[in-house]
């Protein structure tokens, strides 16, 4: 307790001091006096007196600097000395302060914010409690990338749920509902099962979960909404529970409002919850049963491995009832939450975080380099004042001090720095990256900020701290300077290793761009836009009604001006979803139906007859569809190339016939040919492809349909009418039009995204490489210029200095580059899963950037190196 | 020959002034500074000046408070008194020094016999 209280009076005595040594020195003054004035009685003179009252007192300002010390925290007093020392250090070298600070903040910012968008993907826990052991599991099919069940499996595996402690299951994907009352608005609803928010450990802020009889066919209607409808539809209504919404048309009690942090696992959008009415002997009765998103809580201390042992048995069982033909194509799997989440992110993220990481730690080279070539200019002054007693503990803190303020500083800077990157990154960012709109600098990333500018400080400090100067040094030259020389060298070589790696790495991302971006997509995207267009159930719950709205709009848009020709499909190239098959499925007559293995997707669209036309894809035998096509007697099919070629490897495919979907529906007549066409993304190989004409006669839902119109003027003139059409057909539908080209660049959004970034970093890197290179040798030729004057007083030619300059910079760039070389070989694998057609190993590549990096090295020497050709012998001999 | 005078052990100085204040109320340094001189008979080396980072630390810690006020002869002074925290402070070191001093008198009382 009194110590405590001591504390505090000497933390209270830092702030006053001028009044305590007025006190301290009025009272000290006293007790001389008295101490004078009792000599004096005993008979000495003034003189005597006072000598001998000092000698008796003891040494005056031994004793203040004690009480000072006393009074104060040592540790604080001599800190905010080292502070002010430093503070006017820097005000003196403004320059020096701002390219450190500066290098930093750059360094340190772009650290920041790589952090804040790779934070979400890698490091921050999802919002559910004891996330680590949510998973999402199922099987895994040709036909699907995330797990599923199926529903007649999935009832019986809840009853005795394995190593799960809790199962639970979503239909898939959102749904768009409509809000059917005033102001109508198109929503995304999900159907979950009742166990759904219980497994997950959520519950709602206001109001309840789904009961077991609301979760059944023919149950009361219930729904559950998200926070943010909550809050923007019904202005946070403490009232809601009350209340029905009309949904799709008929009358939805609100139960719950759901936490405002709350995500599906999916990330799917969910602005409400409606119960899934999962029934039982329905889901067997029509065995298979419905396709179903499967999450589960493990037990504690279970692992994935153990759940997908534990699931083994129960797979094997479930897999009786699958069709054969995929048997072998299926495969059980077990995922964390996050693994599913993220998927590709990850690998990205961690490229990002790794380079920016090297990008820092370049930069803190640099600063480090910077704060050693100063302290061989003020070696002298911390000679003095080790020479008048400071210890080397002392010094060495003051050097620390120095960094640490440089790092705050930096610091500070780098916030800024970050938020704008952060901004910039939202920005040029493609979509898919998860949470990416949540990135800001938010507490946690101001703690890695501060956290990295302190490490980074004590990092760059550390080589000049421990470079302090014995007192021996103020007698003469500093003994010391070549070991100095080879320390900053060895930095320099440093930067050179790691900025080869960033280059290296930046090259094959680079490259494998350009082989997206040139990849041959099969489509002609100029003047081509898109029109996507969904149909809620509600306004449109009939199939004659879905096909007159579309067939209505292509006939409006056709008569728009400067529209050469429009076309409606269900599903468009290169990428997204589009309707598949599996080829097993095809018949063709005098061919048995595989049964081993599915033989891969097939993929198709229904389309009218300009869409060959519009997307400029070629028939190469045969004819497009016509109109009479259209008709519903007319059973004709278009197959492309590739599917040509498997189908009907020994025959001419023209007029063939085929029987589609494992034999149920017409045989159907092989009318024309078309080019193949990338469908599956752009880096990943395109699946065969069969088109179906677009029928006159609704035979299936056509709720979402997408319009290409090919115009001959200005796109974006074009575009407003487009929507000026469709808002005069139905003002309620929202609309999506976009360039056909710029849908086909999204695709390489992501690894444009993300070499741009690495370029960023790389160019950054090779920046400060050059500048810490120029500044070396500079800094070297500065202290030989004595030792040249003399080499040219002796008659040395200036291109004879200039070689032995470059030579010894030479040594230390090339094993700098060396290092670098091995560095980029080992990570370049790590960058394997991200290429496209690039081998992670490419010699060429590597070698490219070796030598951009070798002659910017070359010319940021070159540059100070000259000058020492310009040395004046005599001027250099009188130096000193 | 007179006998050497010894150093002020660390801590013992705490106890002095802290009992010097309880015997005579509140005193200033001088006065303390005398006050040790005369009980120690000049046995005791105390560089008067040591007295005032005792004196604060004793402060800091709230065994003793301070007031300016004026001497006999009408000298602006610090006056310090003991509080009551310093009083039980001298309580308990006065008994763990008696016990030391104790333990120390028959130590060297058994190696004496």
């Amino acid at each position: 307790m009194s110590r405590l209280r001591a504390f505090g009076a000497r933390l209270f005595g830092l702030f006053r001091k001028r009044r305590g040594d007025e006190d301290l020195d009025a009272e000290l003054r006293t007790h001389l006096q008295l101490l004078m004035e009792k000599n004096i009685r005993r008979g000495m003179t003034a003189d005597e007196a006072q000598r001998a009252a000092l000698q008796e007192f003891g040494g005056l300002e031994q004793i203040k600097e004690v009480y000072r010390e006393q009074r104060g925290l040592a540790f604080f007093d001599s800190l905010t000395q080292d502070l002010r020392f430093a503070a006017r250090m820097f005000r003196k070298k403004p320059a020096f302060t701002a390219v450190a600070v500066l290098t930093l903040a750059v360094g340190i910012g772009s650290s920041s914010a790589v952090f804040s968008v790779v934070d979400r993907i890698l490091f921050r826990g999802l919002p559910y409690p004891d996330e680590d052991r949510l998973v999402s599991f199922g099987l895994l099919a040709p036909i699907e990338r995330d797990e599923f069940m199926l529903g007649a499996s999935y009832v019986d595996f809840r009853k005795e749920p394995g190593p799960f402690e809790a199962i639970t299951s979503m239909a898939p994907g959102s749904t768009a509902c409509d809000v059917t009352e005033q102001s109508p608005v198109r929503l995304s609803c999900v159907l979950v099962e009742q166990t759904f928010l219980p497994t997950l450990g959520i519950e709602a802020i206001l109001g309840r979960n789904f009961t077991k009889e609301e979760d059944r066919p023919k149950g009361p209607r219930v729904a559950l909404l998200s926070y943010a409808l909550w809050k923007s539809r019904f202005a946070g209504d403490p009232l809601i529970l009350r209340k029905t919404i009309s949904l799709n048309g008929s009358p939805v009690q609100i139960i719950g409002v759901l936490p405002a942090n709350f995500e599906m696992p999916t990330l799917d959008r969910a602005d409400v919850l409606l119960p899934l009415t999962l029934d039982e002997e329905d889901q067997h009765r029509s065995e298979p049963g419905r396709v179903l998103r499967t999450f589960a809580r493990m037990k504690q201390g279970m692992g994935v491995a153990q759940a997908i042992a534990g699931l083994q048995p129960f797979f094997e069982q479930a897999l009786q009832g699958a069709p054969p033909e995929f048997r072998k194509e299926i495969h059980l799997s077990v995922r964390t939450l996050r693994d599913r989440q993220v998927e590709d992110a990850r690998a990205a993220s961690w490229l990002l975080m790794g380079s920016v990481l090297a990008f820092l730690l370049v930069a803190c080279t640099n600063v480090a380099n910077l704060l050693l070539a100063r302290a061989a200019s003020r070696h002298r002054e911390l000679a003095v004042r080790a020479a008048l007693g400071a210890p080397r503990s002392r010094l060495v803190r003051q050097v620390l001090t120095e960094s640490l303020l440089l790092g705050l500083m930096g610091c500070v800077l780098a916030c800024a720095v970050a938020q704008m990157l952060i901004r910039l990154f939202v920005s040029i960012a493609p979509g898919g990256i998860p949470h990416l709109e949540d990135a800001r600098l938010d507490l946690r990333v101001f703690s890695f900020t501060l956290g990295t500018a302190l490490v980074s400080a004590v990092f760059f400090g550390l080589a000049p701290a421990l470079q302090c100067p014995a007192p021996n040094l103020l007698i003469g030259r500093d003994v010391r300077a070549t070991a100095r020389n080879f320390l900053r060298q060895a930095l320099v070589a440093a930067q050179i290793a790691l900025s080869l790696i960033l280059l290296g790495g930046a090259g094959l991302l680079l490259r494998s761009l350009w082989n997206l971006e040139n990849t041959r997509v099969g489509i002609q995207t100029e003047s081509v836009l898109t029109e996507t267009i969904s149909l809620g159930q509600y306004r449109y719950p009939k199939l004659e009604q879905q096909l007159a709205f579309f067939t209505e709009l292509e006939a409006r848009l056709k008569r728009l001006p400067g529209v050469t020709s429009v076309a409606v499909s269900d599903s468009l190239p290169p990428s997204g979803p589009m309707r598949s098959t599996i080829f097993a499925a095809i018949e063709v007559p005098g061919r048995p139906l595989l049964n081993q293995g599915t033989g891969g997707m097939v993929g198709w669209r229904a389309v009218t007859p300009d869409y060959f036309f519009d997307l400029g894809i070629p028939i190469i035998q045969g004819r497009g569809f016509q109109e009479q096509d259209r008709l519903p007697t007319e059973n004709t099919i278009i197959i492309s190339e590739r599917l040509a070629r498997e189908l009907f490897p020994n025959a001419n495919p023209l007029g063939q016939q085929l029987r589609l979907f494992r034999t149920q529906g017409p045989w159907r007549k092989v009318v024309g040919i078309a080019a193949d066409v990338k469908n599956n993304g752009l880096a990943r190989d395109a699946d065969p492809e069969f088109y179906l004409p677009w029928k006159n006669d609704p035979v299936e839902s056509l709720s979402t349909a997408h319009l290409l119109v090919r115009t001959r003027i200005n796109a974006n003139a074009v575009a407003s009418w487009m929507r000026a059409e469709t808002n005069g057909l139905d003002s309620t539908l929202p609309v999506k039009i976009e360039a056909m080209s710029q849908r086909v660049s999204k695709l390489a959004a992501r690894p444009r995204f993300n070499a741009i970034l690495l370029s960023f970093f790389a160019g950054m890197g090779v920046l400060l490489a050059a500048i810490g290179m120029y500044g070396v040798v500079g800094f070297i030729i500065a202290q030989q210029t004595r030792e040249i004057g003399v080499r040219m007083a002796l008659g040395a030619m200036p291109s004879g200095i200039l070689k032995m300059i470059l030579s010894s910079v030479a040594r230390w760039t090339i094993s700098g580059a060396a290092l670098g070389l091995l560095g980029a070989w080992a990570s370049s694998r790590l960058l394997e899963s991200l290429l496209f057609q690039v081998r992670a190993h490419d010699p060429i590549l590597l070698g490219l950037a070796l030598f951009l990096l070798l002659a910017v090295a070359f010319f940021a020497a070159l540059i100070p190196a000259r000058r020492a050709m310009r040395v004046d012998p005599m001027v250099a001999l009188r130096y000193e | 020959m007179t006998p050497p005078r010894g150093e002020v052990l660390q801590g013992t100085l705490d106890l002095i002034v802290l009992k010097t204040l309880d015997a005579l109320g509140p005193l200033h340094g001088y006065g303390i500074a005398q006050r040790i001189q005369q009980v120690s008979e000049d046995l005791l080396k105390l560089n008067q000046g040591t007295l005032y980072p005792a004196l604060l630390r004793l402060e800091q810690r709230g065994w003793i408070s301070s007031k300016w006020g004026t001497s006999d002869n009408n000298r602006k002074a610090k006056y310090y008194s003991l509080t009551r925290s310093g009083r039980k402070q001298l309580a308990t070191e006065a008994e763990s020094w008696e016990r030391m001093a104790g333990v120390i008198a028959r130590l060297l009382g058994a190696e004496g016999a």
